[in-house]
């Protein structure tokens, strides 16, 4: 029961979400011209019909949370694997992963950011199966460091391909175009 | 005539050493794509979108169509070998063929699917090459009015009719416009929603939401949820039909590019009604043995039909892209983000003004097909290989792909911030059961759709009865209305029926 009240909690937060976002846009909106020329609408007209849109299907939804969860969803298939508990530390390390090679790609080129993108990945992952299996986590440093090459060892081919054979500019550690 | 010269000219220019290899490499690269879980067609095209900027737009076109139907291949591989399918366009081969494949049949299986979808994928092409150019000699006379209402008629098909609810897949295509709304205004040049970034300007770019939404919302999805997800893969046979399988299977092959061919032509998307629609044909259809089979053993009409009806669907999809500009999948509306990327706009005047380019894509169809039948039937426990690949260095390394796409486009740091913020809206979404297509399709057709309302309204002088005094827009509309309306009164009549 507990769970699905959570679950319920979470269609609320979802649909006030959409209303939200429909009178952003709707705010948005009243800042552009309306000026219509021949036609008779103008630039803001699809942005208002947009967030009237929005509107109504987060109301819709609101109403739809409100009595009795959402239709059709993912929990009218047992078999999904929604039921399963989240694993939240995971998560974090793919996140951090991700935003890491955001903030360093520049710096630190893009071979070694994306290598270290995929070990904080993988490394989430892992912890992922491991947390839902609970069995022991790997041995720590011999799995990083196999990541850490596994990484290196898809980005810097990547890179070569798209630098050398598109001609796409990625960014490098060094001048010399190889790293 | 004219079309066969057309059609030769075009299999002069596909026929080049260096196509070919762009279309060999589309097809290994598409096959692989299917194969692999968590990465499907939309998302390898939309990665690979940068590559627009150096290659000619013949090579790149032919390059991305090899993925885009290579990618049907492989996802039958993995739909019929593993618990899981690769692909949503496989999950009704997935219901007999992975039956077949656990009473020791997966040869067969694979065999069926991959000459099935060769010959629905080359009658299909028959039909690209016969119609298109018809199609396009009439799609000239259609005024903004018509287009305008034809785009609906996509919109409304691909949020409201395809998936399981309606609210949820409106809600998704008004995000997409919304997304489609920031940037300048194509009429008045007017800035919407920039926020003053002058990057936005030129809008939010496709590869950015495509990847965000398929490859890092899934990667996402996967480590939040699907670690305790258990796969069991099925063992391959060896790849080969007996007499009686083809007897089954031709018949199979035929009714289901019968029923999928038409589906794509029309704007109304998605492979998921054709394939049920076949699934459901041969199942009626089953007689004695075969019948028994069905939901048992796996019966291999269940395999071809759909396998065809899928195949046949995704190449006349190609009809509406090429000829009307107007996608109806995920992937056919990132191909049409490929052509603008060349400042090409599809539709009726594709065929006079790039004529060499649409006829070499369609002269690499009839060959990839080919090179697809011989990647997937020896080549088969080559691919199978892939399904080996552990989980989490198989998502770990989309990202790094996803990175290269996203980065790649416009050299900008913040992008990759903005793709991990698309990726959380991508995991909501999927958590919460919403559709991702009519977000991608309603972001790249908004700003063409709103283009046409805004001429076709000039050319009413500002009167939305304009759409009801043309004959074509004003049954338009009515189709409109009634794939809106009629699904809901059938459903009702059915709950009724059943009290």
């Amino acid at each position: 029961m507990n769970f699905f009240s959570i679950k319920k909690n979470q269609e609320f937060i979802l649909s006030l979400g959409v209303i939200a976002l429909a009178l952003g846009l709707a705010l948005g909106a009243s800042g552009i011209s309306s000026e219509a020329g021949y036609a008779g609408i103008g630039p803001n007209f699809l942005p208002l019909l947009v967030s009237a849109g929005l509107f109504l299907c987060g109301g819709f939804l609101f109403w739809e949370a409100l009595s009795g969860g959402v239709r059709n969803g993912p929990d009218s298939d047992p078999s999904q694997a929604s039921q399963a508990k989240p694993c939240w530390s995971g998560m974090i390390w793919m996140s951090a992963g991700l935003l890491l090679s955001a903030a360093l790609i520049t710096t630190i080129g893009f071979i070694l950011s994306c290598a270290l993108c995929f070990a904080c990945a993988a490394h989430g992952l892992r912890k992922a199966v491991a947390s839902s299996a609970s069995s022991e986590s790997p041995p720590h440093i011999r799995s990083w460091l196999i990541d850490v090459v596994l990484g290196l060892a898809i980005s810097a081919p990547v890179f070569w391909m798209f630098t050398k054979f598109l001609a796409i500019s990625l960014p490098g550690l060094t001048q010399s175009g190889w790293l | 005539m004219d079309i066969l010269n057309h059609l030769l000219a075009g299999f002069a220019t596909a026929g080049t050493p260096v196509n070919l290899l762009w279309a060999f490499v589309g097809c290994a690269l598409g096959t692989a794509v299917g194969v692999l879980p968590g990465i499907g067609p939309a998302t390898a095209v939309a990665m690979l979108l940068p590559i627009t900027s150096q290659v000619d737009s013949t090579a790149s076109m032919i390059f991305f169509a090899g993925i885009y139907y290579g990618a049907m291949y492989g996802g039958s591989t993995t739909s019929i070998l593993l618990n899981t399918p690769g692909e949503t366009a496989s999950m009704v081969t997935a219901m007999e063929g992975n039956k077949m494949a656990k009473s020791g049949r997966a040869g067969a299986a694979l065999a069926t699917a991959a000459i099935g979808s060769f010959i629905a994928g080359t009658i299909a092409t028959i039909i690209v090459t016969l119609f298109a150019p018809v199609l396009a000699d009439y799609a000239v006379r259609l005024g903004p009015p018509e287009y305008f209402c034809l785009m609906l008629l996509a919109l409304t098909t691909v949020s409201a009719v395809l998936g399981q609810s309606t609210v949820r897949g409106l809600t998704a295509l008004f995000v997409g416009l919304a997304i489609g709304l920031i940037g300048m205004d194509q009429i008045t040049g007017q800035a919407r929603y920039t926020g003053g970034v002058p990057e936005l300007l030129d809008g939010v770019e496709i590869v950015l939401v495509a990847v965000g939404l398929f490859a890092v919302a899934e990667a996402l999805h996967a480590v939040l949820f699907e670690g305790a997800v258990k796969e069991s893969e099925n063992k391959l046979s060896r790849v080969s039909m007996s007499a009686s399988d083809w007897r089954r299977s031709l018949p199979a092959w035929l009714r289901g590019t019968a029923i999928g061919a038409p589906f794509g032509c029309i704007p109304a998307g998605g492979t998921e009604i054709p394939t049920f629609l076949s699934y459901a044909v041969e199942k009626k259809l089953a007689k004695g043995e075969s019948l028994a089979e069905f939901g048992n053993q796996g019966a291999i009409e269940g395999v071809a039909g759909p396998e065809a009806a899928n195949n046949a669907t995704v190449t006349t999809a190609l009809i509406p892209l090429l000829t009307l500009g107007i996608p109806v999948s995920n992937t056919t509306a990132i191909l049409l983000g490929a052509f603008q990327n060349y400042g090409i706009q599809p539709g009726p005047q594709l065929f006079t003004t790039s004529a060499n380019l649409v006829w070499a894509l369609i002269a690499s169809l009839y060959i990839g097909n080919v090179m697809l039948l011989v990647l997937n039937l020896p080549l088969v426990g080559l691919w199978v290989k892939l399904l080996k690949v552990p989980k989490p260095q198989l998502y770990a390394g989309i990202l790094i792909f996803a990175t290269v796409g996203a980065y790649g486009m416009r050299q900008s740091a913040f992008d990759l911030v903005l793709l991990y913020a698309i990726g959380l809206l991508g995991l909501v979404m999927r958590r919460f059961d919403f559709p991702t297509a009519p977000v991608v399709v309603g972001m790249i057709l908004g700003p063409l759709a709103e283009a046409q309302l805004r001429n076709a309204l000039s050319i009413g002088e500002g009167k939305w009865t304009i759409f009801l005094e043309r004959p074509m827009s004003l049954t338009l509309l009515c189709v409109v209305v009634s794939v809106l309306v009629l699904p809901r009164i059938l459903k009702k009549r059915k709950i009724a029926a059943l009290i």
